[in-house]
């Protein structure tokens, strides 16, 4: 090592460093900052029959003026009228019946396979993956298949002789809460699959060696230490169940009335974007807020806890 | 007489009469083809610190996790305080482990980890505090109480583990490798005070190490494991001095082995015509028939080194110095006999190492006498 090489060393090091931090930085800001801030554009404009169909947010006026609109229609039409809030609502009050359902069958399943022996492990991994390999749409789809009243499983319980007649499944509620939790099961498994698996089993002897019983031993350190796993499981599949379309579309009835297939139609259907946008963006802040306080409240409690 | 009487209350093993404390009869495990541990029967009793020394797969620690209840015997029974505890699953067992990794709860501070077992216990509040108190104090680890366990070093951790094991005051503390994860100087000053500790509670300890050192400093008694089976059961002293087959003599401390056959027994000594030339006059108490092949063990420190040629002789073995480290406190000089054998000696440096004489090259003689080595006929 030369003496002169050190200065330009430690330049070129401190632009790698920068091109290290700048790429992630360049991609949020293209991929997520710029489509976020074109949305809030669209919402506070005015929609028109025009391509693009909204107004500009500004424009030039003779004398040289800039005039700026801002035009908070959308997000008053959303407070006036009922249907907004009782879509909310019912995305909400969905995705947390679903995420505690995905929580309550993925923990077990989670916790088998991270307790299972190794040359299991892989195997059983595979087929929580395995779904993944077909289209998310497609397998919706097959679901038709199965819950309509000539499907599979009115077929086969009619065959078991449980039920005399078809039992009306699809476009229900239930079908909607099946879909889910069907597709957004893997999100709940892998995450608390990875928790479970770091989790140290002489902890488990230690307790039980204090004279702990095994469920108890469940209770107060395989639970607690698994904390961040559940945190993690719950919001892969709150977040987007919240606004999840495809499902309730293909699934559910005129009673399952989701944020996200009302989007759909402003957008589509009505081809009103800055309507549809101002219900993404109250989406977004629905979602990003509670999420903020709570890392808020995590880091806080992490910090008085020396 | 006083003096036998006091040394069987201080050895309880030396007294037939004596009721075991831990007893495990012949019990054995299997992992498959493997046999973790084949047949071992041991007694150990109150208020001992026992240690079970072997290198690693010796089967230790298995006898260990079986003590603790983490696995069940193949077959055998294990006794504690009279009680047949074979059975019994690791949360009802009066014993306690201190895990080699320490295994803390990492989502609880120094105190609630300490105070877990009591709360198993369901022990009352006010009796569960005061004792949690109590346990810091010893380990004088107070002022960490409201620490988590990655806030801690190593050697705070060490204790708190010790804490929180010693809190339910067992009827027998297992310790995995006490020792294991701290550095020479901290392993040195904790040795004593596991000892004090030891002996302040009257708890019966039970450890499992592969540091002779350490086993040979802290226990009453050691037991050497190989391949699953017990080799030998004695005090630090008596393993040291008299092992009965080559591996202990081998795993404790050096020891020069010289294969040979005897020739003729004279009184409470036999002579023994070595392989590699040269007669070996030794004590021994056993009767070995003439031309049995034998091995006698001789540690380093128990030779004489003169200086000079010499002929071979009787307990006299004349060579070159090969090697010599220098250790500050020792010595070891590795003499080439004529006979071409190794014989490793210490010396204690008396004098400065710039004033001894001997250096490499040099033509000396070793010689030993009847006392000191043993006999070993395996």
């Amino acid at each position: 090592m030369s003496i002169g090489a050190g200065p330009q060393s430690q330049g070129s090091r401190r632009l790698s460093r920068l091109v290290n931090i700048g790429i992630p930085y360049v991609w949020l800001g293209v991929f997520f900052l710029l489509p976020f801030v074109i949305v809030l554009q669209i919402s506070v404009a005015e929609p028109a029959l025009a391509q693009p169909p909204y107004t500009a947010l500004w424009e030039w006026i003779d004398d040289g003026l800039l005039q700026i609109q801002i035009n908070l229609r959308n997000f008053m039409l959303i407070g006036e009228d009922d249907i907004y809030l009782a879509a909310f609502l019912n995305s909400l009050w969905v995705a947390l019946v679903c995420t505690l359902l995905c929580l309550l069958l993925g923990y077990p399943m989670a916790y088998a396979i991270a307790t299972a022996p190794e040359r299991w492990r892989v195997l059983l991994l595979m087929l929580i993956v395995l779904p993944f390999w077909t289209s998310f749409l497609i397998r919706v789809y097959a679901w038709i298949g199965i819950l309509n009243s000539g499907g599979l499983l009115n077929t086969f319980l009619l065959w078991l002789g449980v039920i005399d007649q078809p039992m009306q499944i699809l476009h229900t509620q239930t079908a909607v809460y099946i879909g889910i939790l069907y597709s957004y099961l893997p999100f709940m498994i892998l995450p608390l699959y990875a928790n479970l698996t770091r989790l140290d089993p002489t902890l488990l002897e230690a307790a039980e060696d204090l004279g702990c019983r095994p469920m108890r031993a469940f209770v107060e350190i395989t639970l607690p230490l698994s904390k961040p796993g559940i945190i993690a499981g719950s919001m892969l599949v709150f977040i987007p169940v919240v606004g999840e379309f495809v499902i309730p579309d293909l699934l559910g009835g005129p009673d399952s009335l989701m944020v996200g297939k009302l989007l759909w139609t402003e957008f589509f259907s009505n081809q009103d974007w800055p309507l549809a946008s101002a219900l993404a963006i109250l989406l977004l802040g629905l979602l990003v807020v509670p999420f903020v306080l709570m890392q808020r409240m995590q880091q806080t409690m992490d910090e008085t806890q020396p | 007489m006083a003096v036998s009487n006091e040394r069987r209350l201080l050895e309880p093993w030396q007294d037939p009469k004596a009721p075991p404390y831990l007893r495990i009869d012949r019990v054995t495990k299997t992992f498959g083809d493997l046999y973790a541990v084949d047949d071992v029967s041991l007694n150990i009793f109150k208020g001992e610190f026992f240690s079970l020394l072997g290198s690693s797969g010796c089967g230790k620690s298995t006898l260990l996790r079986l003590l603790a209840g983490f696995e069940y015997p193949t077959s055998g029974r294990i006794y504690i305080d009279g009680v047949d505890v074979t059975d019994v699953p690791p949360y009802a067992r009066p014993v306690n482990m201190m895990f080699q990794s320490y295994a803390l709860f990492p989502h609880m501070t120094v105190e609630q980890n300490v105070e877990f077992g009591l709360k198993q216990d369901r022990v009352a509040k006010k009796e569960r505090q005061e004792r949690v108190g109590e346990m810091l104090d010893l380990l004088k680890i107070m002022e960490l109480r409201k620490r988590r366990p990655d806030q801690l070093s190593g050697g705070q951790r060490q204790r708190v583990a010790l804490a929180r094991s010693l809190a339910r005051h067992p009827k027998l503390l297992l310790l995995d490798e006490p020792l294991g994860a701290l550095d020479k100087r901290l392993r040195e000053s904790t040795q004593f005070e596991l000892v004090n500790l030891q002996e302040r509670l009257g708890i019966t300890f039970v450890t499992v190490t592969h540091d002779q050192e350490e086993a040979m400093t802290m226990s009453t008694r050691i037991a050497v494991m190989d391949a699953g089976q017990i080799m030998q059961v004695d005090t630090p002293t008596a393993i040291y001095e008299f092992p009965n087959c080559r591996l202990t003599a081998e795993f404790i401390g050096s020891v020069n082995l010289f294969e040979g056959k005897v020739m003729e027994r004279e009184g409470d000594q036999v002579l023994i015509e070595a392989r590699h030339g040269g007669i070996l006059r030794m004590r021994s108490l056993h009767p070995h028939p003439l031309g049995t092949p034998v091995t006698v063990a001789i540690r380093p420190e128990k030779m004489r080194l003169s200086d000079g040629p010499a002929e071979d002789g009787v307990n006299r073995l004349s060579g070159v110095v090969e090697d010599i480290a220098y250790l500050g406190d020792v010595s070891i000089y590795r003499i080439r006999a004529n006979g071409g054998q190794l014989v490793e000696m210490t010396l204690t440096n008396i004098q400065p190492r710039t004033e001894q004489a001997l250096t490499w090259e040099q033509d000396v003689s070793v010689e030993w006498s009847p006392t000191s080595g043993v006999v070993l006929t395996e």
